[in-house]
């Protein structure tokens, strides 16, 4: 029930945009999908608990081709991630979009038709991402996948006015249909043993698959859904796409979209083929790691707020592929019970990430909005003229660093669990692969807390360093309300982390062969890890930190001398202070820059300019320095010169002329029918 | 009427039916095309009528009714005035010649007859003889549009492939479900509009009709 009107809503969300004159329409259409948005997270919250499917089935009289759909615990679970993001931003997009200085906004008021067809396009995009969860057959999945794919693709384009966009664009677009494609012949293949293409007649007939079809198949939805998440090599589009989409659409491409990625392998991973051997586990999982450090490291550099937050998404399905790495590792060791709690900290962690990364995204897209510019070096001091903004910022960079008792650290702490845990479950290589796994878990931690002190930071703290900044005004009350929502899940998911885990662990029931009830953990008021290293109660650890920030505010007041003085922080007894002798992003990067030189390749230039008389007297210098992301573009590169001869000789068979394509036709349906004739 | 004489008359009719669409490939004007369009109409309508009466079925005669208003009164009335809007400009060069055009007929006709051997084989209908050639006429309706330049000719030459899709269903099936056949007409008549506004764009575009003139939207 909650499900139709989770449709109808959306449905009506995409008329209204499109029917009403957009100074109007934006409010009615954003409340029809805050709507939905609840109804889909009360849907997929009752499957989730219930543990019972729901779902219809609307058939067609071509075989193959019937919509069916049928949504389970697992489905449940994302369609309330789903809800998370799309309920803040659909409340925050009226008035970010009606404001005209937001530069990122494409669909916004100075477009053409007034950001109508945008509007319509963001509840059709929000649409098929949530039937994307609740496809029950091979049809309705790809149908739903590739909606989701075009109408986030339009949303990026925009009206295509400026080269950073419509690069975007293409880098969007190929990657999501290589994506697509690997994803589609995957279904097809295992759909082709089945009469309908449902999940329900895949999942009884894939056991009889070869050895290397399951292979095959299994690299082709990694790969094919890596693509979605942006998993390392197949990452590039991302720190160009989200900034380019405006904020809210951004938001729900890092919230929502990228864990679909997440959906789509643990759906045909895990349920349809029935995990694997290990070296798949392993393959994800050291694939996660790796992006997890390069999403991060990439992030800790950048000065641009939106690609460091598109980096960061890297950074964080890194992770979230680590946990189901893990999984089908110990699943292929034979340890069920340890492979769930793995893919709990996944789930938990994409959840998690949902709330956060929608969060900070609409922070930044409010920082924009109030200074037109993306660039951190212009920006600074804004904690005083947007004092909710940077709150409601504050509380998401803290979460996405991990520090308790926020959400981001319970996930993280139960995959670190997770990876202890599974030190003595196997051989030796076994153990230095996790030994070695958590390290690199610890290090992007570290680096992750680093790379958000710099973004809030430099664009809330310390001296103005631009105009615009020095004269931003805070958001609307809307939009403020729509950061509040996901910062009370953040805070909430942190100190309610156990009933969330067994909300979680509910929804992995959906795959047969875990069995989150004789799992290796236990959530009561606390995480306990049989194997690993340890108990928390996050609650307990709130009300202590709580506690100790009330003592030490009560000792300061009691022993701290009672006058007041008002100067300028770190004065340092300088006469004038101006924003020139303040930490700049690039500053706070330099070090690490230096660490990870070999990793990164930065070109440094250094220019000083000498007084004519004497060169002991500096004019002025000049620091530049420049990383380039060789990986993405090294590789698209030769992806390019691979293609451009292949692209040529296509056009040999296209004359332009509307005869030859009829022509073509013709033979080809000759020849069919001769092939079908004798054959 | 008996078996024999049934199957004469509709192996004739289907025969008409593939010869008018033939006839478009030796003519050279516009109206001659919509003319012979006309009559290969006009011969379905005939089939399908005998084929009612043979049957004692009332839905064909409705079936017949509605084709024979639709397709011999309706639409070369509508060519005929699209034709004089836009003129007789095009369509007198046709990209392949009549000798080779006529030698390609009858290859296709062969083609038809080879591909049709199964169907007809499985067939028991006294009508199975005419499925090649409707098959054929439907060929013939593809290379019409592949071959002709102006566009509106290539209107005509999708009507003739439907003719024979139309034809096809008819000897093959003793007629479709009424509904079904209403879908079809819908169908037609509403991809028949559609082209007509497209010649007028395109006309109004390039100034002329000649399809290959789209050749510079290429870049």
């Amino acid at each position: 029930m909650f499900l139709l009107l989770m449709l109808a809503a959306y449905a009506a969300g995409a008329v209204t945009a499109l029917a009403l004159p957009p100074a109007r329409g934006r409010r009615p259409a954003a409340a029809c999908l805050a709507l939905g948005a609840l109804a889909g997270a009360v849907a997929g919250a009752r499957v989730v608990i219930t543990g019972q499917p729901v779902g219809w089935e609307l058939p067609s009289s071509l075989p193959g081709l019937a919509l069916l759909l049928e949504l389970d615990p697992l489905g449940g679970f994302f369609l309330c991630l789903i809800g998370l993001v799309v309920l803040p931003a659909a409340i925050y997009a009226p008035d970010y979009l009606a404001s005209p200085a937001a530069p990122d906004a494409a669909g916004g008021a100075h477009a053409a038709d007034g950001g109508r067809v945008a509007g319509a396009l963001t509840a059709l995009f929000i649409l098929s991402m949530s039937l994307v969860v609740a496809a029950g057959n091979v049809f309705t999945f790809l149908l739903c996948w590739e909606g989701m794919a075009v109408c986030s693709l339009l949303l990026v384009v925009g009206d295509g006015a400026t080269e950073e966009r419509r690069g975007a664009g293409r880098w969007y677009a190929g990657m999501a249909h290589a994506g697509f494609l690997l994803i589609a012949a995957c279904l097809l293949l295992l759909a082709a043993r089945t009469s309908g293409g449902a999940f329900a007649d895949i999942r009884g007939a894939s056991y009889g698959l070869g050895t290397g079809a399951r292979n095959a198949m299994f690299l082709m939805a990694l790969f094919g859904f890596g693509s979605k998440a942006g998993l390392v090599p197949l990452q590039g589009w991302l720190p160009r796409a989200h900034p380019a989409a405006p904020s809210h659409v951004s938001a729900l491409m890092s919230g929502a979209m990228l864990k679909l990625g997440l959906y789509g392998f643990l759906r045909v991973v895990f349920d349809l083929l029935g995990g694997g051997p290990p070296w798949w586990g392993g393959l994800a999982l050291a694939l996660g790691i790796i992006s997890a450090l390069y999403g991060v490291l990439y992030a800790l550099l950048e000065r641009d707020l939106k690609r460091l937050l598109a980096y960061s998404s890297i950074e964080n399905l890194g992770l979230i592929f680590m946990g189901a790495g893990l999984g089908l590792v110990f699943h292929g060791a034979g340890r069920g019970d340890l492979a769930a709690l793995a893919l709990l900290a996944s789930l938990f962690h994409a959840f998690n990430h949902a709330a956060f990364k929608g969060l900070l995204f609409m922070g930044a897209g409010s920082v924009v909005r109030a200074t037109g510019t993306r660039d951190l070096e212009a920006m600074g001091g804004l904690i005083k003229r947007m004092p909710w903004t940077a709150a409601c910022t504050l509380v998401g960079a803290m979460a996405i660093a991990a520090l308790p008792p926020l959400n981001g650290f319970a996930s993280e702490w139960l995959l670190f669990q997770s990876l202890m845990a599974g030190v003595g479950v196997a051989g030796p290589l076994f153990a230095v692969a996790m030994a070695m796994s958590v390290g690199a878990l610890a290090l992007t931690g570290g680096l992750a807390a680093a790379c958000f002190v710099k973004a809030f930071g430099i664009t809330f703290l310390a001296l103005p360093r631009g105009r615009a900044a020095a004269e931003a005004a805070e958001s609307p009350r809307l939009m403020r309300l729509a950061m509040l929502i996901p910062a009370a899940a953040c805070v909430l998911l942190g100190i309610l982390a156990p009933s969330f885990g067994r909300f979680t662990a509910a929804a992995l029931a959906a795959v047969p062969w875990l069995d989150p009830s004789s799992a290796s953990f236990r959530l009561d008021a606390g995480f306990e890890v049989r194997d690993g290293f340890g108990r928390i109660a996050p609650a307990v650890l709130a009300l202590l930190l709580l506690g100790s920030a009330a003592a030490a505010w009560g000792a300061v007041r009691l022993l701290a001398s009672r006058r007041r003085r008002v100067g300028e922080t770190w004065g340092c007894g300088r006469i004038g202070q101006t924003s020139r002798m303040e930490y700049t992003a690039a500053a706070f990067a330099e070090p690490l820059l230096r660490v990870f030189g070999d990793l990164l390749r930065p070109t440094r230039d250094l220019t000083i300019e000498f007084h004519p008389e004497s060169k002991y007297f500096v004019r002025s210098i000049g620091y530049r320095t420049r990383v380039r992301a060789w990986l993405e573009e090294d590789l698209a590169g030769a992806i390019r010169r691979l293609l451009r001869p292949l692209g040529g000789s296509g056009r040999l068979i296209q004359s332009g002329s509307v005869h030859l394509y009829i022509a073509y036709v013709f033979a080809a349906l000759l020849a069919f029918l001769l092939l079908a004739r004798w054959m | 009427m008996s078996v024999e004489i049934f199957t004469t008359v509709m192996t004739l009719a289907s025969s008409l039916v593939l010869l008018a669409g033939i006839a478009i490939l030796w003519r050279r004007s516009l109206p001659a095309y919509i003319h012979a369009f006309a009559r290969q109409s006009f011969f379905i309508v005939v089939a399908v009528l005998v084929l009612a009466a043979r049957e004692r079925d009332r839905e064909l005669v409705l079936v017949a009714l509605l084709m024979f208003a639709l397709k011999v009164v309706f639409m070369p009335a509508a060519l005929r005035r699209v034709q004089r809007h836009v003129g007789a400009d095009a369509d007198v060069r046709p990209y392949v010649n009549t000798p080779v055009s006529l030698a390609i007929a009858g290859i296709l006709t062969l083609v038809a007859y080879a591909v049709a051997q199964p169907v007809v084989a499985l067939s028991h209908l006294p009508t199975r003889g005419g499925m090649p050639l409707a098959l054929a006429s439907v060929f013939v309706g593809l290379f019409i549009v592949a071959s002709r330049r102006s566009a509106l000719s290539q209107i005509v030459g999708f009507l003739v492939m439907e003719n024979g899709i139309a034809l096809l269903a008819v000897l093959a099936t003793y007629g479709v479900p009424l509904i079904v056949e209403l879908g079809v007409f819908l169908d037609v008549l509403l991809g028949f509009l559609v082209m007509q506004v497209f010649v007028y764009r395109i006309r109004d575009a390039f100034e002329t009709t000649d399809v290959d003139r789209l050749r510079s939207l290429r870049h």
